[in-house]
């Protein structure tokens, strides 16, 4: 039997896997990273960020929101460098210990130990401005959009050194959102012209470091961007949702970028769930190949947001994997 | 190119710095108001239909929204008293349980570039406040939820519901992530869009149906 690092090789390469890569096993996430201190808020609770941003999670509501009106970071983006400080990326070696003691008991020929980033750049974008503000911007002011991208990647890269010095990652998962579930939120030359570069400058000084898989978590449609997911240097899309058209992008991109969803959380992840939605969706996901695609829920971390979802998502997949292998 | 064609297209294209300029040589050239008026919910419309066939994105259609409402601005002072091209009032919001605002939003300015007067109540409204702004409001003919969460979609029934019960002559129109056509007619919607585009033509659709 494979290691789940070997088993993960075998699909992205094209090779002989003996069995389904299942969600997300061949990643280690590493959540005490000091600098992820304060990015969830506890259920029932509002409050900023580091970088100022106001978020609620109102009892519940199965997850936090950002709130903008009168807590909006960037209230005109003509003077954003007036309202944006980034938080420091320095942390003591005490705050980084329980990061350090977590990674140290990985099995590194097992799974991937992995650091993660949440709200990348274009999230952090509206995040800080509200949606609408940053859409229009990209267009009346995209000199200024390109430069509080450019102090985003600043704070990327410095973010990147530390985890890399610390904990010395295998792999990154990194999360931004880049559309609806039926399509980007930007034009793929829009989105080309403000987020390629940044990101392969980001990406790239991961794989500089020693780190061997970038896998980005975007639960939307984004088929039109995966060319530029490619040259980004992304290995794994995470929350690929079947809007996307699975197996035409396996068929087209297979080889260059692996496919990692397939089971919109939305439809097996609610409240009234049950093991036959279960089962129907997991068959369905692993009728899209064995390789070049990992099923998974689209979620972006490896929990659901109602108790036994995951684990049953999990055990439908070994079931299928016994079938097909 | 006629002046009203200019207009048009300056919205369309989303001409947020001309497009005052050229409303005001619309009116100097002698066009009435409402036809400038209507010109800019034309464009819309093709704004709208565009986006429904996935040709632009949302920055097109936010630019577009923005151009149009700076347009009104220099002819709110010739209309003459309420916008002659009003459909009505539609009362808008997320429903109860749901932070998500940007669908909503951009369904709002799809509607009111079409030419509703919009009462937006914003997120996580309960089904009595939906209610309450429809009864409360002046010449209110629709009411728009929007949710995105799985979780949510019984109040949305809940809403539905209540406003239908209520017997006020409005129309229902309901959208979001989860939300299918099948399910707007289950919980007794009148109608469905699965798109910001789409949702101002069935909304003009229910309205004039």
């Amino acid at each position: 039997m494979l290691t789940k690092k070997q088993n993960l090789m075998e699909v992205m390469k094209g090779g002989n896997p003996d069995r389904f890569v299942n969600q997300y096993e061949f990643m280690e996430i590493i959540m005490e990273m000091p600098m992820l201190k304060g990015v969830f808020l506890e259920p029932g609770t509002e409050g900023k960020n580091a970088w100022g941003v106001y978020y609620k999670w109102p009892e519940g509501h199965i997850g936090q929101m950002p709130v903008h009106g009168e807590h909006t970071v960037i209230k005109d983006i003509t003077e954003w460098k007036k309202y944006v400080k980034a938080p420091s990326v320095k942390f003591s070696d005490e705050e980084w210990a329980a990061a350090v003691e977590h990674a140290n008991k990985v099995d590194r020929n097992d799974q991937f130990v992995t650091a993660p980033y949440f709200g990348g750049m274009f999230e952090m974008c509206h995040n800080l401005m509200g949606m609408e503000n940053a859409l229009i911007a990209f267009y009346e002011e995209p000199e200024l959009m390109h430069e509080l991208i450019e102090f985003i990647t600043e704070y990327e890269l410095a973010y990147a050194k530390e985890v890399i010095d610390h904990i010395r990652p295998d792999a990154i998962f990194h999360h931004d959102d880049w559309g609806t579930q039926r399509n980007s939120f930007l034009s793929p030359e829009m989105f080309k012209e403000f987020f390629v570069e940044p990101y392969k400058k980001v990406y790239g000084f991961y794989k500089d470091n020693g780190v061997e898989l970038i896998v980005h978590h975007c639960d939307s449609y984004a088929a039109n961007l995966v060319p530029y997911m490619i040259e980004m240097g992304i290995d794994i899309w995470q929350g690929c949702m079947t809007t996307n058209n699975i197996p035409e992008l396996i068929k087209q991109y297979g080889g260059q970028i692996t496919f990692m969803g397939g089971i919109d959380s939305g439809v097996v992840d609610f409240p009234g769930w049950n093991q036959e939605i279960v089962e129907r969706e997991v068959e369905k996901a692993c009728q899209n190949g064995k390789l070049y695609f990992i099923p998974s829920l689209t979620q972006g971390l490896n929990i659901s947001s109602f108790p036994g979802v995951y684990e049953a998502v999990s055990e439908a997949i070994d079931r299928m994997s016994k079938k097909m292998f | 190119m006629s002046k009203l064609q200019e207009v048009r297209a300056m919205v369309e294209e989303g001409k947020t710095k001309l497009i005052a300029g050229k409303v005001q040589e619309a009116l100097d050239e002698g066009n009435k108001a409402e036809d400038i008026l209507q010109s800019m919910i034309d464009a819309m419309g093709t704004i709208g239909d565009r986006f429904s066939a996935g040709e632009i994105f949302v920055p097109e259609m936010l630019i577009a929204a923005k151009a149009m409402s700076l347009g009104v601005d220099v002819l709110k002072p010739h209309l003459a008293g309420e916008s002659t091209s009003s459909l009505g009032t539609c009362v808008i919001g997320t429903v109860e349980g749901d932070l998500h605002d940007i669908g909503k939003n951009l369904v709002a300015m799809m509607l009111e570039g079409n030419g509703f007067e919009i009462v937006d109540m914003g997120v996580d409204v309960s089904p009595e406040k939906f209610l309450n702004a429809a009864k409360e409001n002046k010449n209110v003919k629709l009411v728009a939820l929007s949710g995105l969460l799985t979780t949510t979609m019984p109040k949305m029934e809940e809403t539905v519901k209540l406003i239908k019960d209520s017997g006020l002559p409005v129309k229902v129109i309901v959208g979001g992530a989860p939300v299918t056509e099948e399910y707007a007619a289950e919980i007794g919607a009148d109608g469905f869009a699965p798109d910001a585009g789409s949702a101002a033509v069935k909304a003009k659709e229910l309205i004039n149906g």
